[in-house]
């Protein structure tokens, strides 16, 4: 018996880079976000070989989820192919080996940046959101330690007075993205700067979001089949973006999400924000057979 | 298709990494070593923000960075905080480090006495030009003390303390396997004071130095005097699983103990980091010694300061700016042009 | 020290407000020391004396900022009962929230500077739990006319305003949820005369009209008189004299309290 028999080789880097010891406290800071819904639970967030802000907290969760058999799918602003999407997905594959996607209804965990994809996500998916602020009280109060207490309290009088200072003064509530919202009906979080459109993909959604901020090193959760209602006004409808009527200029595809192209003539034109569904809707007009899943909006509708 | 136009980002980034990599060159075991040695205060003051003490793997940092700073700090993180935590040495008292320099500001003479050891303080800052003329700029010869200074000094706060002069803190009987690590837990508020320090000396030195001299110029309640500045080198005495201990060798740190006047007594502020970084160790004992009692949200406050002098994270924050942000753009300008459309009138249709 | 306060001519019921052997200390100063009240329903308890005599910190005590070093107090309400200064920090706040009024002396205290009016009383009302903006703009428009604030000038933020405005903006605040309880501190201290005498008038036809109980601190024995039906007077930390306000004017007992009334007649 020698020392050689009795341990591992010697390799430059753990499975799924991260050490044994921090997917085991990532996971139970993920079972601990997951029994409390919305709650941030804070993690000693390791450092990746990722810059800090760029999704190294999105990116911890999903190294710790993932296996030789997760395929994965990693969007930034809706796209597969943004630089640092497509910098995550070969890092997480290059570390695991897991097979890689961009088909959202093939994939069984999906790393996003601002965005959900516009086909529903089934029980069997996971979606990690990365967060770069995880404090929705930060405009209100940027002192973490303050609104940590604030949140224990259900202390949101402030959040309200944000909007209602907004309404005075602008006639509508002017928050983007990010739109604060009550989750099981306890704590207000934010669901990470994806757009109002994609806010309500996550109420009663079947499929589990995780929340991850590196930097800010905080965990949350949104489980299956719970609430998640935008803070507002009984009487001042929530709204998401008027892209409902907006049709993507390459594909054809209809009532998403889109992005804004600033044309020479000073108008503009816009193109599906969700990359592959538009590829998928090329596919699909040239007459390849191409699968769709249920989306979350028809004909520029919340279903 | 009509979508293999926006393809190439993939390609791209890959073709960007390589110019920078190209622009760089060959890395060697010699530039690494050459980095090594004519840097050894760069060297110093990665490991002391990486919170690594490995100057070959620093200088591997630095070859591999180009020397640019935060990307090396950040490599040598990302590799330090997957390795196995497989001892933790002994605690060792200031009395124990083996002094290369050690100042005060407080009294002309102290026990012990003044080392002013190796440094650039009385220089006069001018180029050696002449080195670009083809001539070699050789050092002037070192004339040794009659009688060398002790090698192991007492501490002044000790003294002050003995002197009714100052309280020093309670003494902390944690046992080392349990001191909270920073790297391995979250930091919250108010921070544990073993957290605390440990931030301090991972701290970036530019942003503790930002921070610490706002305080200095009078943004901060104290005024520091240094009271005992220290570089020297840390015996690393580890236990054997047979009991027996024994040094694993030294390595270099630097302190910084500074106080300030509170009524009859003095306050002390601390910061020590690993490598020689005086500026560091000076600026993070300022900050420690104004956070007490420090209003929130100023900038001698403890989450304020600990939070933003933390290199790793606020760079990357800063550099994250570059990463397309237009979905949240395209958001916050559908909500500005419909409170506009709103806000101009529109004719009513007729009742 | 206990003094007899005699009954008051106002009410027969229980006291709404009961404060007991109230200390503080802030290390070696004693800030207040041993001081009991009453304040019964609809009444208004006026505490005078001069600054550092220990009022404002009592009254600061009274809308549960500050822990006594010892003492009890209880208000007569339904949802709450024992001694208010052992309820932990949740329920002080929903309390303060929803039954107590304050309207500081500094409105940097009370309000936010920097947010419209209206959105400082509406505030008050969103912590309570109102989440129809209608109503929210509806009843802080009415507060804020009940305190006599120009209401053209509804939205414009706190800073952009006179001080008697600020504190109607604050009055308007305490008022907006019918308090059970409203604490003024110095209310008009810092204004111009006229000023004051209008913020006064605003306060006591309120009083009269809603029947508000109120307790007032203010060094200033003019203020006390106009509003004050019964006196508490204060100095270095206790209370040296308390009476029905009209019998301490005419007819002061202790040194220090017609050293008071003398002084300002």
């Amino acid at each position: 018996m020698s020392l050689s028999t009795l341990t591992k080789d010697w390799e430059p880097m753990s499975y799924g880079f991260l050490d044994a010891s921090a997917k085991r406290e990532i996971r139970r800071k993920m079972l601990k976000a997951v029994a409390v819904p919305g709650c941030q639970m804070p993690y000693a967030s390791r450092e990746v070989p990722m810059a800090r802000g760029w999704g190294t907290g999105g990116l911890q969760v999903s190294l710790t989820l993932i296996n030789p058999k997760t395929t994965v799918k990693v969007i930034d602003q809706g796209a597969d192919d943004s630089v640092n999407a497509a910098s995550i997905r070969r890092f997480l594959s290059r570390v695991s080996g897991a097979p890689t996607t961009l088909d959202t209804l093939d994939a069984d965990l999906i790393q996003s940046r601002h965005r959900i994809p516009e086909e529903k996500l089934r029980e069997d998916q996971v979606l990690v959101l990365q967060v770069p602020n995880p404090e929705p009280l930060r405009p209100v109060q940027p002192n973490m330690s303050i609104a940590r207490q604030m949140h224990a309290d259900a202390d949101y009088g402030r959040m309200w007075l944000q909007l209602y200072e907004q309404i005075v003064r602008s006639g509508r509530v002017m928050q983007g993205a990010s739109y604060p919202s009550m989750v099981n009906g306890r704590h207000v979080m934010t669901p990470s700067p994806i757009p109002r459109w994609d806010v309500p993909k996550l109420h009663m959604a079947k499929h589990l979001t995780i929340l991850s901020a590196g930097r800010e090193k905080r965990i949350h959760a949104v489980p299956p089949y719970t609430r998640v209602e935008p803070l507002v006004f009984d009487d001042v409808p929530y709204k998401v973006e008027e892209h409902g009527d907006l049709t993507c200029f390459r594909s054809g595809a209809k009532g998403f999400f889109m992005n804004e192209i600033p044309q020479d003539d000073g108008s503009s034109t816009y193109e599906i924000s969700d990359s592959e569904y538009g590829v998928k809707t090329i596919k699909q007009a040239e007459g390849t057979e191409t699968a769709f899943g249920e989306s979350w909006y028809q004909d520029g509708e919340m279903s | 298709m009509a979508y293999v136009a926006t393809r190439g980002g993939e390609r791209a980034i890959e073709q960007s990494e390589r110019l920078f990599r190209s622009a760089m060159g060959e890395i060697t075991e010699d530039r690494v070593a050459e980095i090594k040695k004519a840097m050894p205060y760069l060297i110093d003051r990665v490991m002391g923000e990486a919170s690594l003490y490995d100057e070959d793997l620093a200088a591997l940092a630095l070859a591999q960075t180009g020397g640019e700073l935060f990307e090396a700090v950040l490599v040598l993180r990302a590799w330090r905080t997957t390795q196995p935590r497989l001892h933790v040495a002994e605690p060792i008292g200031q009395d124990e480090l083996f002094t290369h320099r050690r100042i005060s500001a407080a009294f002309k003479d102290i026990p012990g006495g003044q080392v002013l050891g190796p440094t650039l303080d009385y220089s006069h800052r001018v180029l050696a030009t002449e080195v670009l003329n083809g001539s070699t700029y050789a050092p002037e010869k070192v004339d040794a003390a009659d009688k060398p200074s002790p090698a192991y000094q007492p501490s002044v706060a000790v003294w002050q303390a003995e002197n009714d002069l100052l309280d020093l803190p309670e003494r902390d009987e944690t046992r080392p396997e349990d001191i909270p690590d920073v790297t391995r837990e979250p930091l919250l508020f108010p921070s544990k004071r073993a957290h605390t320090l440990q931030s301090l000396a991972r701290a970036e030195t530019g942003g503790a130095l930002a921070l610490g001299y706002a305080a200095m110029r009078g943004y901060g309640q104290a005024h520091p005097t240094v009271n005992e500045l220290r570089l020297a080198e840390a015996e690393i005495t580890v236990t054997h699983p047979k009991g027996t201990q024994f040094s694993a060798g030294r390595v270099k740190v630097s302190q910084a103990e500074v106080v300030s006047k509170k009524g009859e007594k003095l306050e002390l502020g601390f910061a020590a980091t690993m490598g020689w970084n005086e500026v560091k160790c000076i600026s993070a004992a300022t900050l420690d010694l104004n956070s007490k009692g420090a209003e929130k949200g100023s900038a001698t406050e403890e989450e304020f300061y600990l939070y933003h002098t933390e290199g790793v994270e606020s760079s990357g924050f800063c550099i994250h700016f570059k990463l397309p942000h237009y979905v949240t753009f395209q958001s916050s300008l559908d909500a500005m042009r419909n409170a506009k459309a709103k806000k101009s009138p529109k004719p009513e249709p007729a009742e | 020290m206990t003094i007899a306060i005699e009954a008051p001519r106002l009410v027969k019921a229980a006291p709404l407000l009961t404060a007991q052997n109230v200390s503080k200390n802030y290390g070696d100063v004693q800030a207040v020391r041993n001081v009991s009240a009453e304040v019964f329903p609809g009444e208004v308890l006026g505490i005078v004396g001069e600054s550092g005599s220990g009022k404002s910190t009592f009254l600061r005590m009274l809308n549960l900022e500050e822990t006594p070093d010892a003492g009890t107090y209880t208000l007569d309400l339904p949802e709450v009962d024992g001694n208010l200064f052992e309820l932990d920090r949740f329920a002080r706040r929903m309390l303060c929230a929803k039954r107590i009024g304050i309207v500081y002396q500094n409105p940097h205290l009370g309000l936010l500077m920097k947010h419209s009016s209206s959105g400082n009383v509406a505030e008050r009302l969103l912590v309570a739990g109102e989440r129809r903006f209608s109503v929210l703009r509806e009843k802080a428009q009415e507060a804020l006319e009940a305190s006599e604030f120009p209401i053209e000038r509804l939205d414009a933020p706190p800073i952009e305003l006179s001080g008697g405005m600020q504190q109607r903006v604050q009055l308007a605040k305490a008022i907006a949820l019918e308090p059970a309880l409203l604490l003024l501190d110095e209310p008009t201290t810092g204004l111009d005369v006229s000023v004051q005498a209008l913020v006064l008038d605003t306060l006591k036809r309120l009083q009269q009209e809603r029947k508000i109980t109120m307790v007032i601190v203010s060094h200033d024995l003019g203020v006390i008189r106009t509003l004050a039906d019964r006196v508490m007077v204060m100095r270095r930390g206790e209370v040296v004299e308390a009476g029905l306000a009209d019998q301490i004017f005419q007819d002061p007992q202790h040194a220090y309290t017609q050293q008071l009334v003398h002084a300002k007649l």
